[in-house]
């Protein structure tokens, strides 16, 4: 046994193979992404431990995630807020978490997904257990996570074939392979999913451009939407009473100590606005939460420079409008003097 | 050196932890001291008995209290008397059963004067700490480890390359064939709320008898392979179970070290085979059922050994009463036997209810025809064909070793199966699994 030539022939293969599989993907217009991953959004979530009162952070689904721009948001107050929201997510379990495990007493933005954000409070359910999940993750990740995550992100950065997107756009070995059907044994009733998000170190978010510019690939994106309102016409109906009694507990205690809380309604469009509006009627949901919670809101209906923007794939803003509906938003909330707690900067309320 | 490096690696996961170690080490060590001179029998006993009150205690605390106050709570309930216990959620300290019977067996054999006294305490801290055999095993016996230690260890180039190559058909074994290609159709099915048919139970059964060896065999393979590359030589944990020949056979091919453990210092000590017949099935079924309680903290866990016992047993019977010779011809078929056999008890092991286990059960002998199906034809056909290939490669190789193929193949071939593992590996890395066995 020549052990010698045996490693360096399999060096050399490795690196040919490995290097031939990058090519391939980047062929196929694969680059490397980060992944949205517990780890990721638990780096945000420890610099909530120290900082002061004068930063903002932002909750809520993956729309919050998609249409606030970080960017926007320093360039208008000179302070870059920390992303902590979480896709198809309830804010529930981030905003507790925040307000039960920290000491912060600054502004906090909650974005407002109705589907989501009245749908439940039991541990159980997606909404609540994915966030949770990540909370969860932050309390008990151990040392040897945080270098497993420091060491991943140059790799990440770098590699185009460790890409973690799942599903229809996955590319490592168990999302190859669970891509392969034969005959009709199972059939999963859920549309093809395409990844149309990008996430930076930062957690800031834009939607991929092919979502703006492939509207098959958009449309596709939408029947994943269709399906989940199926789903949800067919499934409980929001839990309205305990999820706005589990907020306004947390809200009081957080405003107790000088927190501030910040309501936001971003963009929805086409039939996915059309099915909100007969599941969670504005006026029964919004208007009630917004009157209960008696904070500061901003509904992107009620502004005509925000109401006129069309999401691609109904439920998100692309990059472009993202940013315009940052600036604008924050811009309105600076003229209302709702972001109190901020520090005086050249952008000075 | 090892011995700092063995804590970061531990502390890495909790640092507070790390204290559980110094004290076993530090009992153990002057258990171990005070053996080696005493020769007062009954001062023996006791510092054995000290020793081990240490170690159980803290496996007792950490893995069974809040077992055994819902199962006292749920005995003074029945009789009315309305206890509620308080569950405190204990963290389980990582590796405990493995490093609490790696010290164990030390003090016992110091007791037993079957071994000689570590001779410096960084050397015994070492034995009990080596960080790649620290949390999942193997389980060593000090005899073979500690005299490692006395000498500076410097692997070899050979050494150091085989070393390598373990590691990488280690997590091979882990990241690709468990985590990958079968984990997935395990949850699919032993999480289903349904009746499940025939195909569905049997074939997320069959996954995870291969999921949980190629998580095992995975750990013991990298650690034997981190070990060699640093000059270490561990024992082997696993030789080609899944074709083995009768449960006895089984239980020296599946986590050997645990197994000759149980034996050692359980099976035997209880009476053996020396006793007469009753107390040998006796000593055999509290053995396999306290192995099973190894595994953790749930009467499923008991059940599995239990079922273990029984087969044991009935091994036993069957060659007093019914005796045959194996021979080629028989031999695949006992062993697709055994592994039958096996497969039910995983059933138990895996399933975290009872309700889920029977329904399992019911389903796989064909009690749920009309029961509901979670699996694609493709996931059928891809753990039919693992299992096969699975199951084809230990009865090939259940009289050989990766290392004597390794010698009669060519270089060039070794090399091009070592990098096709490497780029699988590669492609297939996720979030990180853990392994199976860490949480026991």
């Amino acid at each position: 046994m020549n052990l010698k030539k045996t490693f360096i022939v399999t060096a050399i293969l490795s690196l040919v193979v490995i290097g031939t599989w990058e090519l391939f993907w980047r062929y196929q217009g694969i680059y490397p992404t980060l992944d949205d991953n517990e780890a990721l959004w638990a780096v945000q979530r420890a610099r909530v431990e120290k900082i002061s009162s004068n930063n903002v952070l932002l909750m809520g689904s993956s729309r919050v995630l998609f249409d606030m721009q970080l960017d926007e948001w320093e360039a208008q107050i000179g302070i870059r807020p920390i992303q902590l929201a979480s896709v198809g997510s309830s804010p529930l379990p981030i905003f507790h978490d925040v307000v039960t495990n920290t000491n912060f007493a600054g502004t906090i933005v909650v974005g407002i997904t109705p589907g989501l954000f009245f749908s439940t409070t039991s541990p159980d359910a997606q909404p609540w257990q994915w966030p949770q999940s990540k909370v969860d993750y932050y309390k008990k990740r151990t040392y040897a996570q945080i270098s497993n995550h420091m060491l991943s992100l140059p790799l990440q950065k770098k590699l185009a074939f460790l890409s973690d997107d799942q599903g229809i756009d996955g590319i490592k070995l168990k999302e190859l392979i669970g891509k392969i059907n034969i005959g009709n044994r199972v059939v999963d009733p859920m549309p093809p999913f395409h990844e149309f998000g990008e996430i930076a170190e930062d957690r800031n978010n834009v939607m991929k451009q092919i979502t703006v510019t492939d509207t098959a690939y958009a449309n596709s994106v939408i029947k994943v939407w269709q399906f989940f309102m199926k789903g949800a016409a067919s499934g409980p109906p929001p839990d309205k009473a305990s999820t706005m009694t589990f907020f306004l507990n947390d809200l009081k205690v957080f405003e107790a100590r000088g927190g501030h809380v910040i309501l936001i309604r971003c963009p929805s469009s086409g039939t996915l606005r059309a099915g909100e509006n007969m599941g969670v009627p504005r006026a029964n949901f919004w208007e009630d939460l917004v009157k209960q919670a008696n904070v500061p809101s901003y509904h992107f209906e009620d502004y005509d420079n925000l109401k006129g923007l069309i999401c691609p794939e109904e439920s998100h803003l692309s990059e472009e409008d993202a940013q315009y509906f940052t600036t604008e938003l924050v811009g309105i909330m600076k003229k209302d003097g709702t972001l109190i707690n901020l520090k005086s900067t050249n952008h000075a309320l | 050196m090892l011995l700092f490096a063995s804590y970061i690696f531990y502390g890495l996961w909790n640092p507070p932890l790390v204290i559980l170690l110094w004290i076993s080490t530090i009992v153990d060590w002057i258990t171990g001291k005070k053996l080696a001179i005493e020769e007062n029998k009954r001062k023996r006993l006791l510092w054995l008995l000290l020793s081990m009150s240490v170690n159980l205690g803290f496996l007792g605390f950490f893995k069974y209290r809040d077992f055994l106050m819902d199962n006292f709570t749920t005995v003074l309930n029945t009789y009315g008397y309305g206890y509620q216990s308080t569950h405190m959620d204990i963290i389980l300290p990582m590796g405990i059963s493995f490093y609490t019977f790696q010290t164990m067996s030390y003090t016992i054999d110091m007791y037993l004067k079957r071994t000689e006294r570590a001779k410096t305490f960084l050397d015994f801290a070492l034995y009990v700490t080596f960080f790649p055999q620290l949390v999942a095993g193997p389980i060593v016996r000090a005899k073979d480890l500690i005299s490692q230690f006395y000498e500076e260890k410097r692997a070899t180039l050979n050494q150091f390359i085989w070393g390598l190559f373990l590691l990488t058909l280690g997590l091979f074994q882990k990241v690709v064939m468990a985590d990958t290609l079968l984990s997935d159709t395990v949850d699919k099915v032993y999480s289903s709320d349904k009746i499940l048919n025939f195909w569905d139970a049997w074939m997320g059964t069959l996954a995870f008898s291969g999921q949980i060896f190629f998580d095992f065999a995975g750990y013991s393979t990298c650690a034997i392979g981190i070990a060699l590359m640093l000059g270490i030589i561990l024992p082997d944990n696993f030789k080609y179970p899944y074709a083995s020949l009768g449960f006895s056979d089984l239980w020296q091919r599946w986590h050997i070290t645990l197994s000759s453990w149980l034996r050692d210092y359980l099976y035997i000590p209880l009476g053996g085979n020396r006793h007469g017949v009753v107390r040998m099935y006796a000593a055999l079924m509290i053995t396999m059922l306290l192995g099973g309680l190894w595994h953790g903290a749930a009467w499923t866990f008991i059940v599995w050994g239990g079922l273990h016992g029984t087969y044991l047993i009935l091994e036993r019977l069957q060659r007093q009463y019914i005796p045959f010779k194996i021979t080629k011809w028989n031999g695949m078929f006992l062993a697709f036997t055994t592994f039958t056999c096996i497969n039910i008890t995983w059933v138990f092991f895996r399933a975290r209810e009872f309700k889920t286990a029977w329904n399992m059960i019911s389903s796989m002998f064909y009690f749920n025809p009309d029961g509901e199906k979670v699996l694609g034809s493709f996931d059928i056909l891809k753990v039919g064909i693992i299992i096969g290939i699975l199951f084809l490669c230990h009865w090939f190789m259940r009289n050989t070793s990766v290392e004597a193929v390794s010698k009669k193949i060519s270089p060039i071939v070794l090399a091009v199966v070592w990098a096709v593992m490497f780029f699988l590996v590669a492609i297939a890395q996720g979030s990180g699994e853990q392994f199976i066995y860490f949480q026991f």
